[in-house]
């Protein structure tokens, strides 16, 4: 098992959001969280990047204990985060952007090879490399976001609302690169809101709802599920 | 972590919007010259060039000596307001702590050498003297780090923008008076560095110390951003400074980068103050006149932005220079300050700064 | 952290507990409640707010205050007092730190003594003007800062009171530069006394003009401003209007009080518009306990005594008082920023006993 997250409570402040939320993640699965606004999506995504400190549970990783360590050990014992408003270094050129992401990765070899690698996967990306990140369209810095989680070479991807603010076709391009990265044997967990296309995508699902996972199955059950069909597909 | 209200970061380029002044297109070139940028750069050499014919090139070597001192201090600055987003008010006093330092280190070095003038210490002294003022310098910016901002910052980060700027205030007045009370009010100087007959360029003659004051402030700011924008180290800095929550998720340990910032800025502020020694003795208040000089260049060039802070270095000296030397010895507060309240109520994302968030309240 | 944060950020004198439930007696309708009592909840005072300012007008008569050095450090700390209500207006309020305050308040001091000694005008006719130039000033500040956030307003007035600093010390046919000018005295006479009663008269008035301000709706409107600028818009409140009209109210209370220190201690120099007099005022304000307003002027007193005591007695030690009110700042700043009007609102103000209860709180009106 590469994630296993085991009654995991988090919340802002004193407002606690997570109740004892469990979840397991295999090596090369592709696995989906859904649920209403305001469920904890984002908070589980964050809790387990380190950007929030759980009040409770455990979260293991490849084995290890990473409950309330810093965002940066996590980041370097392999799980990548690509957050829902993206974080990019707007005054950077879109290369350091992506060498940044591969802070972790001390060799210059490898580092130009990972470079080399999400150039060929976006090719979008190496034509706007010398551009400055805050000036791109908002469907490039997504792909640029997801590029940049990409350049350390993460064992696990967390990827949070990629079609957020986006074009519908625009989203389809997204999409298309995650299925890309899927296939190329990348773990990803990937939050979002638009249900039919992620269970239409993924090989699981979580169903999240006021801060507990509701429901849990395959993600071509959950698409059939007459709970879900109701309330979040609205048939 | 950091969540702040107000944000500034590190940008890199003298750019105001499209125009970029490397452009070989005669169109872009004129362009950058009817911008904010091109009119002051333009206008700046021009007045200091008019200066120099109608009163001597000596005006020319203040304004590089001073400019050159303001550069390393506005860049510490900028850089601790970009990363650790403080408006730094304590800012002057570890330029203050460098000359000090500076002092009690140089004081033994040349009574030994007036007994042994062949003595290597002759020449090595001197730099052991500055070196020793910048390691000082980014000693006490560390320890302010460790036992002020660093607690505040772990209690609360609410108006944390307002708060860590009275802390320094706090720090400011505490680090003067602690110079007061131990070391006394009295100046402590030096008369000279290096000595020797002083080097004829273009027909003036400058001391030896003013060139080699020159030649290390122009080497550090070289070297300084060098590192800013080719190491891995200097990109991180960079990264911190333009997105926290970024930096966290690729890996950067922001305490690593926080703690490293200060002690860059406040090296830098330190050696500004050890090179200038023979310029300006220790004494408690010194640090308030670099102190306003600098924010001067930061409010000028725009928040956060290094190249800039160099560039408008010059320009501020060259204003304090003109200042003095047409309008009166003085003056030179009321004059910087009035331009500078124009630039804050006119433009205040400073001539270099592209729309900086943070400044305007929208 | 955050509640406590939230609740420093100033809560008035008498505003009710929300938290606290009341004892029945102590909640009375308008009708029920006595005249006294109204006053005191008009005015801003509570009992034991009026205890301190008997103590205060009786102060010179109690040994050992009634030597004159005492006396003189009495006037000097209701002076900062004052001063740190007037500065308390703004930062604890709008949130925003009037950095050329002390300049604003020599800014005053000179009107009235240049008016005073080239047009033989008398000091009180003189203060006023200070005052209303000093408004003046306050409403340019507060003008051109409008559109700046909070550091960089900061940085505006900052600037301000360097170039007014400046100005003073070079227009020596004016000012006589460093050397400072001979102001004649409020009062011709030797004692202090009525100099004292002067300024506990001034500290009173700006307490009273800064409260009735806050306790109408307008001080709802600062607090809105000072804590989400957008937000307070988007409620449709005019932050153009009261930004200007704080700034220019505090600065005018800061010339009046310039007018008195010129005409109190007969010599006017450029130094008594530097920062670090900013900063003296700034550091009793917010020990004081920021938008509190009385909280800087309780604790000015024995602020301004625990200094002077320090610096008279240890003067071979110069500069460890600057050094002590510096340490007390930052760590009120990290460890206590509600000041001593949070904890005397925490600690002090909930006793059991009924009587004291009504002494710290007074009567409260639903």
């Amino acid at each position: 098992m590469l994630l296993e997250v085991k009654e995991l409570d988090a919340g802002y402040g004193y407002l606690q959001i997570l109740r004892k939320v469990c979840l397991t993640i295999d090596k090369g699965e592709y696995v989906c969280i859904v649920g209403p606004n305001g469920a904890g999506k984002s908070t589980t995504m964050k809790a387990i990047s380190g950007l929030i400190k759980p009040m409770g549970g455990k979260i293991i990783f490849n084995g290890e204990d990473i409950t309330g360590l810093p965002a940066y050990e996590i980041t370097q014992k392999g799980i990548a985060f690509v957050s829902e408003e993206m974080n990019l270094f707007v005054n950077m050129t879109v290369q350091e952007n992506l060498l940044m992401g591969a802070y972790i990765i001390r060799d210059k070899k490898i580092q130009r090879d990972r470079l080399d690698f999400i150039f060929d996967l976006f090719p979008r990306l190496a034509e706007r490399k010398k551009q400055l990140a805050g000036t791109m369209s908002g469907g490039e810095r997504k792909m640029l976001a997801i590029g940049r989680g990409m350049m350390s070479n993460p064992t696990l991807m967390l990827v949070d609302e990629p079609s957020f603010g986006l074009a519908p076709q625009l989203t389809e391009n997204v999409f298309q690169s995650l299925d890309v990265l899927a296939k190329s044997g990348v773990t990803i967990m990937l939050v979002e809101q638009n249900v039919t296309k992620t269970l239409s995508v993924t090989n699981r699902g979580y169903v999240l709802e006021n801060g507990k996972i509701g429901l849990a199955g395959k993600s071509s059950d959950l698409a059939n599920d007459g709970y879900v069909r109701k309330v979040f597909l609205g048939v | 972590m950091m969540a702040m209200s107000e944000k500034f970061s590190l940008e890199f380029n003298l750019k105001a919007g499209e125009n970029n002044f490397m452009s070989k297109n005669n169109k872009a070139f004129v362009g950058w010259i009817k911008s904010a940028p091109g009119i002051t750069i333009s206008g700046s050499i021009i007045l200091a060039v008019f200066a120099t014919i109608y009163s001597g090139p000596y005006i020319l070597v203040n304004v590089i000596i001073t400019g050159g001192m303001l550069a390393l201090v506005a860049t510490g600055l900028t850089l601790i307001l970009g990363v650790l987003n403080i408006a730094m008010f304590a800012h002057g006093e570890y330029f203050m702590i460098g000359s000090l330092t500076a002092y009690y280190v140089f004081t033994p070095i040349s009574n030994y050498v007036n007994e042994n003038p062949d003595s290597i210490l002759a020449i090595t002294g001197p730099l052991i003297a500055i070196a020793l003022s910048m390691i000082s310098g980014a000693i006490a910016g560390v320890i302010s780090e460790k036992i002020v901002f660093g607690p505040l910052r772990r209690r609360s980060t609410d108006n944390w923008v307002m708060n860590s700027f009275l802390l320094t205030v706090g720090l400011s007045v505490l680090l003067i008076n602690l110079h007061q009370l131990i070391f006394g009010a009295d100046f402590k100087g030096i008369v000279r560095y290096w000595g020797g007959m002083p080097t004829e360029i273009a027909g003036v003659f400058i001391s030896r110390d003013r060139i080699m004051a020159f030649i290390i402030s122009a080497f550090i700011v070289l070297v300084f951003w060098l590192f800013m924008t080719y190491t891995r180290t200097g990109r991180a800095i960079r990264a911190v400074s333009q997105d926290v929550t970024g930096a966290q998720i690729v890996g950067i340990n922001i305490e690593n980068i926080v703690l490293l910032t200060i002690a860059l800025s406040c090296a830098l502020s330190g050696v500004a103050g050890g090179s200038l020694l023979f310029m300006y003795p220790s004494y408690p208040t010194m640090g308030l006149e670099p102190l306003y000089m600098a924010w001067f260049v930061v409010i000028l060039s725009g928040l956060g932005n290094i190249l800039g802070a160099v560039v408008g270095a010059f320009m501020v000296a060259l204003l304090k220079v003109m200042t003095v030397e047409y309008v009166g010895a003085g003056w030179d507060f009321v004059v910087p300050s009035i331009l500078i309240m124009m630039v804050l109520i006119f433009k205040p994302s400073g001539i270099f700064g592209s729309e900086v968030r943070g400044v305007l309240d929208k | 952290m955050r509640a406590k944060d939230e609740h420093s950020a100033g809560e008035y004198q008498n505003a009710p507990d929300v938290d606290t439930p009341l004892h029945n007696g102590d909640t009375l309708l308008q009708d029920d409640i006595n005249p006294f009592d109204m006053m005191l909840q008009k005015t801003g005072f509570t009992p034991v707010g009026l205890v301190g300012v008997i103590l205060l007008l009786a102060l010179p008569f109690i040994p050992p205050f009634n030597q004159e050095y005492l006396l003189r450090w009495l006037i000097y700390a209701a002076f900062i007092a004052a001063m740190s209500v007037g500065f308390d207006f703004t930062s604890g309020y709008i949130n925003i730190v009037n950095f050329g305050y002390a300049a604003v308040m020599g800014y005053g001091g000179y009107t009235t003594s240049i008016l005073a000694i080239n047009l033989g005008l008398t000091p009180w006719i003189g203060i006023l003007l200070g005052g209303v130039n000093a408004a003046v000033l306050g409403l340019a500040i507060g003008m051109t800062s409008l559109r700046l956030r909070g550091i960089f307003a900061a940085c505006l007035s900052w600037f301000f009171g360097l170039a007014l600093m400046g100005l003073a010390t070079k227009m020596v046919w004016l000012t006589r530069g460093p050397l400072g000018l001979r102001v004649p005295r409020l009062f011709e006479t030797e004692s202090n006394l009525p100099f004292y009663y002067t300024i506990v008269i001034l500290l009173l008035a700006t307490y009273l003009i800064c409260t009735s301000v806050v306790r109408s709706n307008m001080g709802l409107a600062f607090k809105a401003i000072g804590q989400n600028m957008d937000a307070a818009r988007t409620s449709g409140i005019n932050p153009v209007f009261y930004r200007v009209f704080n700034f220019t109210l505090s600065c005018a209370l800061a010339g009046v009080l310039g007018g008195f220190y010129a005409h109190f201690y007969g010599i006017l120099t450029p130094d008594i518009m530097q920062t670090s007099k900013t900063v003296e005022v700034l550091a009793v304000a917010y020990i004081g306990g920021r938008g509190s307003l009385w909280g800087g002027a309780v604790i000015a007193f024995p602020f301004i005594f625990i200094m002077e005591i320090v610096r008279s007695t240890l003067s071979n030690l110069p500069g460890l008082n600057l050094i002590i009110y510096a340490l007390l700042l930052i760590l009120v700043m990290i460890y206590y920023p509600g000041g001593f009007s949070y904890f005397f609102d925490e600690h002090l103000r909930k006793p059991k006993n009924r009587v004291l209860r009504y002494l710290m709180n007074g009567r409260q009106v639903n």
